[in-house]
């Protein structure tokens, strides 16, 4: 064996994978040579510095925070592009919960393409112009609609393929900003003072100050903001060309009314398996419907095209301008046993649970639902007498590894799966939702139980 | 197998920055033992490659050789880490956390500099470095895991440790100029 050989076996002997025969030549080969000797040495130190980089690495995950900053940069760079905050367009900006993960961080990045078409934008800005001139300035407001969506789930989710749930919303801009917007299964209200969630049967949470929206109200809210909001679309319209349409028509009662239509078409063709998946690449109609005599908008329809044909989304079917409200409009009334949420509170052993994977929170808040520990449960969730009926003594059949999906960009969910064995012998598999608190740092459940 | 680094840039820059997980994936390891050798603190190392990766991904159009992707992104980290060196010299009192970051001593060749020298081995050196060492796969894993036979791997790793042992007894000039 020669010193190229011996130095090329050199990290198989180190490993021990030389054949016995080859081994023997090597060790003979060393013995005899100094400089292979010296070779194999520092071979030796380097081979000790290489392996310890196995150990001080093995917990090293950036794919997740490196790949979610980097998103929220497209999304950022996307936003300042075409549609930027027109008016139907903030709603399903917020939340879409057809198909949420299956193609995480892809849509993200197509933006909008908008075909110019027959046009009728100057019959369109005039409406719409006539129609902010007619608010003028706001005191207060009320809307009345409806929505495709889950009766307790949260505002901003949208499902095309539910029932309509109604929506309801009443504003107080002056002397001071008040708001509730309230479904049948959710209500959220801020009186100026402090701003609540109820959930119905019994769950609420409380924020001890005022604010401007929470709760993923933003998008109804700024909707509140007729004109501001109309201003924005009337912009986008005609910065991009898009195809409108103006229509004089007479509603039930015989009161002339003006139409307008604006179709905006994404950049997708029809044949793309991700077509109308997400609202990004769906093709949208919204309808704004002004009175004539008094040039205000009366009412607003959004429609997800392609979507089996035609599909009405939204409605805003109501528009109160200037009500005046009772006192009591702007608090919620709470049932006696209601349970408050205690997710904003630092726990003496925090550290333990901020350390946590959101997989290792869901198996710990599992298993003390399993041996009935609420107290240990409740640091993951709030626990009602309603949860505690129905999880108390459950079983894990299985967890799987976390996933996240395009909602994760927007609010930090992760999912984990799972399947339980419920008392009653019942399963249940799902994907569980957990969120990192933005104070305690630990997980609590955001939804999927 | 999985897709070289140039393949993956490219599909970054014209399809989708989702590939650019999978160069995450790839160099997240080796990029945080760099950068914890460096910065001596592993909470500092641990931001200072997501730092690192977020600035890669934001100058990957200007990266002019994809196939030195690792290197560029080790020198990347090193302004990084000296960045948040001098972060901490202005905010912080407490020298001995200044001496935390690891300077050249001469004659001492500090663990970090072989992250270094890694990152400037050819592609098939190097990709069996980061399997056997960072993921630490076993030589028979990673020669199943690459199709090869065991024979071949073992002896790459020898050429390896070969380069290595040459470069690390000479100062890399990349080095010097990262840090002035």
């Amino acid at each position: 064996m020669n010193c190229n050989e011996c130095q090329e076996y050199m990290v198989a002997h180190l490993e021990g994978a030389l054949e016995q025969e080859t081994d023997l030549a090597w060790k003979k080969h060393l013995s005899e040579c100094d400089d292979c000797k010296e070779i194999l040495q520092s071979f030796q130190e380097l081979e000790f510095e290489l392996k310890k980089r196995g150990p001080i690495t093995a917990d090293v995950s950036l794919v997740n925070p490196v790949m979610d900053r980097i998103k929220r940069i497209e999304v950022n760079k996307q936003s300042q592009e075409t549609e930027r905050s027109t008016f139907m367009s903030r709603l399903l900006k917020w939340r879409w919960s057809m198909g949420v993960g299956a193609f995480a961080g892809m849509a993200l990045l197509i933006l909008l393409v908008v075909f110019p078409g027959t046009n009728n934008i100057a019959a369109a800005a005039e409406a719409i112009s006539r129609g902010v001139k007619a608010i003028g300035k706001l005191t207060s407001i009320h809307l009345k609609g409806k929505l495709r969506t889950l009766p307790r789930d949260n505002f901003s989710s949208i499902a095309p393929d539910q029932e309509f749930v109604d929506i309801e919303l009443w504003k107080e801009f002056k002397p001071a900003v008040k708001w509730k917007v309230e479904k049948p299964g959710r209500i959220a209200a801020m009186n100026g003072e402090t701003t609540i969630l109820f959930i119905r049967p019994d769950y609420a949470y409380k924020i001890p100050e005022p604010t401007r929206s929470a709760f993923d109200t933003g998008w109804l809210l700024q909707i509140a903001d007729i004109s501001g909001s109309l201003n924005e679309e009337l912009k986008t319209i005609e910065k991009n060309g898009l195809k409108t349409k103006v229509e004089h028509i007479k509603d039930a009662s015989g009161n002339p009314k003006t139409e307008v239509t604006v179709e905006v078409k994404s950049a997708y063709s029809g044949d793309d398996f991700l077509k109308n998946t997400f609202f990004c690449t769906a093709d949208t109609r919204r309808v704004y419907v002004f009175d004539d005599q008094s040039g205000l908008l009366t009412a607003a329809r959004i429609y997800l095209e392609g979507w089996t044909d035609s599909t009405l989304l939204f409605e805003l079917s109501q528009i109160d301008y200037d009500p005046e409200f009772a006192s009591e409009t702007f608090q919620i009334d709470l049932p006696e046993d209601v349970t408050w949420d205690r997710s904003g509170d630092i726990l003496p052993d925090n550290k333990k649970y901020e350390a946590m994977s959101s997989e290792e929170a869901a198996r710990t808040f599992f298993e003390a639902c399993g041996r009935e520990d609420w107290e240990e449960a409740g640091k993951f969730d709030t626990i009602t007498t309603s949860f505690k009926t129905y999880y108390g003594g459950i079983k894990i059949i299985s967890l799987g590894e976390h996933f996240t999906g395009m909602i994760s960009l927007i609010n930090g969910d992760e999912f984990v799966p799972y399947e339980i064995e419920l008392r009653d012998g019942t399963k249940r598999k799902h994907n569980i939702a957990l969120r990192r608190h933005q104070t305690t740092n630990r997980w609590f459940v955001d939804g999927g139980i | 197998m999985e897709l070289p680094d140039k393949e993956l840039i490219e599909k970054c820059l014209s399809e989708n920055s989702d590939y650019f997980r999978f160069l995450v994936r790839r160099y997240e390891k080796p990029l945080f033992a760099y950068l914890l050798g460096r910065l001596k603190n592993r909470q500092q190392a641990v931001e200072a490659a997501q730092e690192a990766m977020v600035r890669a991904y934001m100058g990957l159009s200007n990266l002019k050789k994809p196939e030195s992707f690792h290197s560029w992104l080790i020198g990347i980290g090193a302004r990084v880490a000296l960045e948040l060196f001098r972060t901490n010299q202005r905010d912080s009192r407490n020298t001995n956390e200044i001496e935390g970051f690891a300077a050249e001593r001469v004659g001492d060749v500090e663990d970090f500099r072989i992250d270094e020298v890694i990152a400037e081995l050819p592609e098939i050196q190097r990709q069996m470095i980061l399997l056997r060492y960072y993921e630490s796969y076993s030589c028979l894993e990673v020669a199943e895991l690459l199709q090869i036979p065991i024979g071949t791997v073992t002896k790459t790793l020898s050429r390896a440790y070969a380069t290595l042992r040459q470069k690390l007894s000479v100062t890399s000039p990349e080095l010097l100029e990262a840090l002035s």
